[in-house]
């Protein structure tokens, strides 16, 4: 036989094991490629034109690359380690390191490059597709059409080569290292053996434990004002990400040995079919495979986390153009504003009007104010610049002469300071100081961000007080404006047209449309979602597989027992039951943890992101773990076959 | 009374162009109590013998009742039931789980009956204490010796107490003073438990313990000899002795 017929048969024995890897590899080098030809389309100016896009995509597409490198060496080396008894045999023939070096290499090059030219073929299919979805989430109206990039194919295939050249080197390091007798024992000596649980991993089990519980206790308190300045804030972040990130480790080593040696102590050595196989096998190698258990639940709780919040800024987009804007246009001008209203009414298109007068005044609010942060520049209570509105402007609210509201205080404002039920301030004008009493607060926001600085609360005050205000306010702290002129559509319908209106005029003053305004933020959160999503997309399958991959090793090395329990009278069903908790717990494990990391991790901060944290989360975690359950439910079946052939 | 009666099995391998024959139409009959052993050279059949009579593997024709149920038509999960019920294995190479502690190996075959823990307990005290390994049952099969591992085995093979017990060279993986204490065990169990066991065996000595000794050469009965009231070492003798023409034949071919 031929060294070319060996490697083509040696191919076709093994395609069936491979079939994942080549779908990993195959969709990888296809998102890369449809990543890079977005990069080269001229058409995504428009979307990275403004926000950056086409360095997004570049960082995602390194990013992708980190991804898939580390996956195919890793599987490699799954790979190599299975086929370690055939090399031995090689060698024992009489065959060179050399020789079986390139035989693999031949092999491995019409696999990899065989995919990598599949992937090619479907990224170049489907990057019009993505771009469509890209349009999509960033409603950018524009019509994907794509033209095949060589620009696109060169890089991808350099990348691929140099990815294959590093496995190729891991191969050659491998085969160079192992002697005959070696490669015989290799897949043995792989697994950890069967140990004892010891006092010092019970303390481990423990530890670990505990040290997730108390990150995702100090994550809870994270923003709840026990932290305040940015220092410490900090230290509490790189504390949280620490305590939870070795905990897992120690979890996953000795944690999940320790739980399970005391459910089987339980159990006085009366255990049932579903124990034998979950319980005993996942106490012993969970801990031999531990490092990668962190690595897969640190990294899908950061993807989890990372698309939630996006998601929830996404989500949030219309929410939040509407806190900043209040109204569906505001002008800070009067001509402005004329010119929108004269070419409003000329289409008939109804709308109401409201018209504030804004000043910015200097309060003295030390009595009311109690500041959390250290941070010099909001200390000093004594002299807060605040807007100032009158009563008049508002609906429903009658002030006295000596009393004064705060309206539309933020959420994220109790970070920094937090104001009594009452007391009193001193609102200074130019000439004199007038002291109010101050009634407390409420969250409905009033005039736009432009005017609050993003989240002060606005003073509402006398229309008295207003007035004397008015004549003797300090010119050195008032912003380019002193008059906001919302205006609401009174038919939703009418939103079109008046937006088509509104961009056919050059303003000369700041103004905002509401609608532009959220288009705006949903280019921005839409792109860093479809990023996020396709890196997170990509990492869930690279992982996905790699779990797989084990499960297979395992599967082949448990078939021995299978075949023991058979013969003790188990059916085929009563085994895949058992099998099915197990990786119920495989698979399920590293997700629960991952999904609760990323629960803490979305829940401290969400609040900075958006203003709705359960839909958007729940849907991404859901969609997470329906596509992460597929790999399990494949082991299953790779399992059920193991089981039919044991006997 | 027969408990194990089997007529005219065949057994063949590979297909319709290149078949090989291994069992070539053998009658065989065992009685409640009765310590067998099988006998045979290298490729004789007489694992597939055993495979094929614990229902491990099935026949090409021909009949097997155990306890007066035909197995030979069974399906795959009654065949399961069935052995869980009816049958007990020890093997040569032991055949215990690793990652479960002795006692939980011996116990597996009693959770699938469903008996209660109390009576599980009761069970593994008797047949442990019996074996000599009742102070091993926390331990792993990797931190005991080979004689141990096969008495606990064993243990695993009596704690359900099925009708038979099939043995595929109980003693081939230990050193001769494991082995003998092992097979005065089983025979020790057999009397004690009324016990039927089926043992394959290349080992004369294994074989003298038992109450008869079928010898099969090339998927046939080639004879049987029985012990009746004779010692072992003279049993022993007799086996050697058949064993001589049975293998010098064979050379001469």
């Amino acid at each position: 036989m031929s060294v070319n017929s060996l490697i083509l048969r040696n191919l076709k024995k093994n395609i069936k094991n491979y079939y994942l890897y080549v779908f990993a590899l195959a969709f990888s080098s296809a998102l890369y490629f449809a990543f890079v030809t977005l990069q080269y389309d001229p058409s995504m100016d428009e979307v990275s034109g403004s926000v950056k896009g086409g360095a997004g995509i570049k960082a995602a597409s390194v990013l992708l690359i980190a991804i898939v490198t580390v996956f195919l060496v890793y599987a490699n080396n799954i790979f190599i380690k299975r086929r370690s008894k055939e090399i031995g045999l090689f060698q024992l023939i009489g065959m060179t390191k050399n020789k079986i070096f390139r035989i693999l290499t031949a092999e491995n090059f019409l696999l990899y490059f065989g995919s990598v030219t599949i992937g090619i073929f479907i990224g170049f299919a489907t990057s019009k597709l993505i771009l469509m979805i890209l349009f999509k989430v960033t409603s950018v109206d524009d019509i994907a059409k794509l033209q095949f990039s060589i620009e696109a194919l060169v890089q991808t295939i350099i990348v691929f080569a140099i990815i294959y050249l590093v496995i190729m080197l891991m191969n050659f390091i491998f085969i160079k290292k192992q002697s005959i007798l070696s490669l015989f024992h290799v897949k043995s000596s792989a697994e950890g053996r069967v140990k004892r649980v010891s006092l010092w991993e019970i303390i481990i089990g423990i530890l670990g434990i505990t040290l997730i519980v108390t990150g995702y206790y100090v994550s809870s308190k994270l923003f709840s004002g026990d932290f305040v300045t940015m220092n410490s804030l900090a230290a509490a972040m790189i504390f949280i990400l620490a305590s939870v990130i070795i905990g897992t480790y120690l979890f996953y080593r000795g944690s999940v040995t320790f739980v399970s040696n005391l459910i089987r102590k339980s159990k006085g050595g009366y255990l049932n079919i579903n124990e034998v196989l979950s319980l005993s096998s996942i106490m012993f190698r969970m801990k031999s495979n531990s490092l990668l258990l962190t690595v897969i639940t640190t990294v899908s709780a950061l993807a989890i986390g990372l698309l939630s919040l996006s998601y929830i800024s996404y989500y949030s987009a219309e929410k939040s153009a509407h806190d900043s804007a209040l109204t569906d246009y505001y002008f800070t001008n009067h001509e402005d504003a004329e010119v929108f209203k004269t070419a409003l009414d000329d289409r008939s298109i109804l709308y109401k009007e409201r018209e504030i007068e804004v000043i910015q005044a200097d309060f003295d609010m030390t009595d009311v104010v109690e500041v959390k942060t250290e941070d010099s520049n909001m200390t000093d209570t004594s002299s807060m610049v605040t807007p100032v509105i009158s009563e008049q402007s508002i609906e429903g609210v009658n002030l006295k002469e000596d009393e004064t509201l705060f309206s539309g205080y933020a959420d994220i404002m109790d970070q920094f300071m937090s104001f009594k039920a009452g007391g009193d301030v001193t609102l200074k004008t130019k000439e004199n100081d007038l002291a109010l009493q101050f009634l407390g607060t409420n969250k409905e926001s009033v005039v736009p961000f432009h005017f609050t600085a993003g989240g002060v609360p606005t003073a509402i005050v006398d229309d008295s007080v207003f007035q004397q205000l008015k004549e003797n306010y300090d010119p050195e702290i008032q912003i380019d404006s002193m008059i906001y002129i919302g205006m609401d559509l009174e038919d939703d319908n009418d939103l079109e047209k008046a937006e088509e209106l509104y961009s056919s005029f050059k303003f000369n003053h700041h103004n905002v449309s509401q609608l532009d305004m959220s288009k705006k933020y949903k280019l921005i959160y839409g792109l860093t979602m479809f990023i996020v999503g396709f890196l997170g997309l990509t990492f869930l399958i690279t992982s996905g597989c790699i779990l797989y991959f084990k499960q297979m090793d395992e599967g082949e090395e448990e078939k021995g027992n299978y075949t023991i329990l058979r013969k003790l009278g188990f059916t085929q069903f009563d085994l895949l039951k058992g099998i099915q908790a197990k990786q119920l717990f495989n698979f399920g494990i590293p997700l629960v943890l991952g999904l609760f990391h990323s629960y803490f991790a979305v829940q401290s901060g969400w609040f900075l992101f958006g203003n709705e944290l359960w839909t958007p989360m729940i849907m991404v975690m859901c969609v997470y773990t329906v596509l992460y359950s597929i790999f399990g439910i494949l082991s299953v079946l790779y399992y059920k076959k193991v089981i039919k052939e044991s006997l | 009374m027969k408990i194990l009666e089997a007529n005219k099995i065949h057994k063949s391998y590979g297909n319709k162009f290149n078949k090989q024959e291994v069992l070539k139409g053998l009658d065989i009959a065992i009685n409640q109590g009765e310590f067998v052993s099988i006998m045979g050279a290298s490729g004789s059949g007489k694992t597939t013998l055993l495979n094929v009579l614990s229902s491990i593997d099935r026949v090409s024709t021909g009949s097997i009742t155990i306890e007066g149920k035909e197995m030979t038509g069974m399906k795959e999960k009654q065949l399961a039931e069935f052995r869980k019920h009816y049958l007990g294995f020890i093997f040569q190479d032991y055949n215990l789980l690793d990652t479960l502690t002795v006692k939980e190996n011996i116990l597996l075959p009693l959770s699938i009956k469903k008996v209660s823990k109390k009576e599980a307990n009761q069970r593994f005290e008797g047949i442990a204490r019996e074996l000599g390994i009742l102070e091993l049952q926390d331990k792993y099969p990797n931190e005991i010796s080979g004689g141990q591992k096969q008495r606990t085995s064993a243990a695993r093979a009596f704690i359900h107490e099925p009708s038979i017990i099939f043995a595929d060279e109980p003693t081939g993986a230990l050193d001769s003073k494991s082995a003998s204490d092992l097979l005065n065990k089983l025979s020790e169990l057999k009397r004690n438990r009324k016990a039927t066991i089926i043992m394959v065996t290349h080992d004369p000595v294994a074989a003298s313990y038992c109450d008869r000794v079928i010898f099969i050469k090339d998927g046939q009965i080639y004879t049987q000899i029985n012990k009746g009231d004779e010692e072992r070492k003279n049993f022993f003798k007799d086996i050697m002795k058949t064993q001589g023409i049975l293998g010098g034949v064979q050379n001469e071919r």
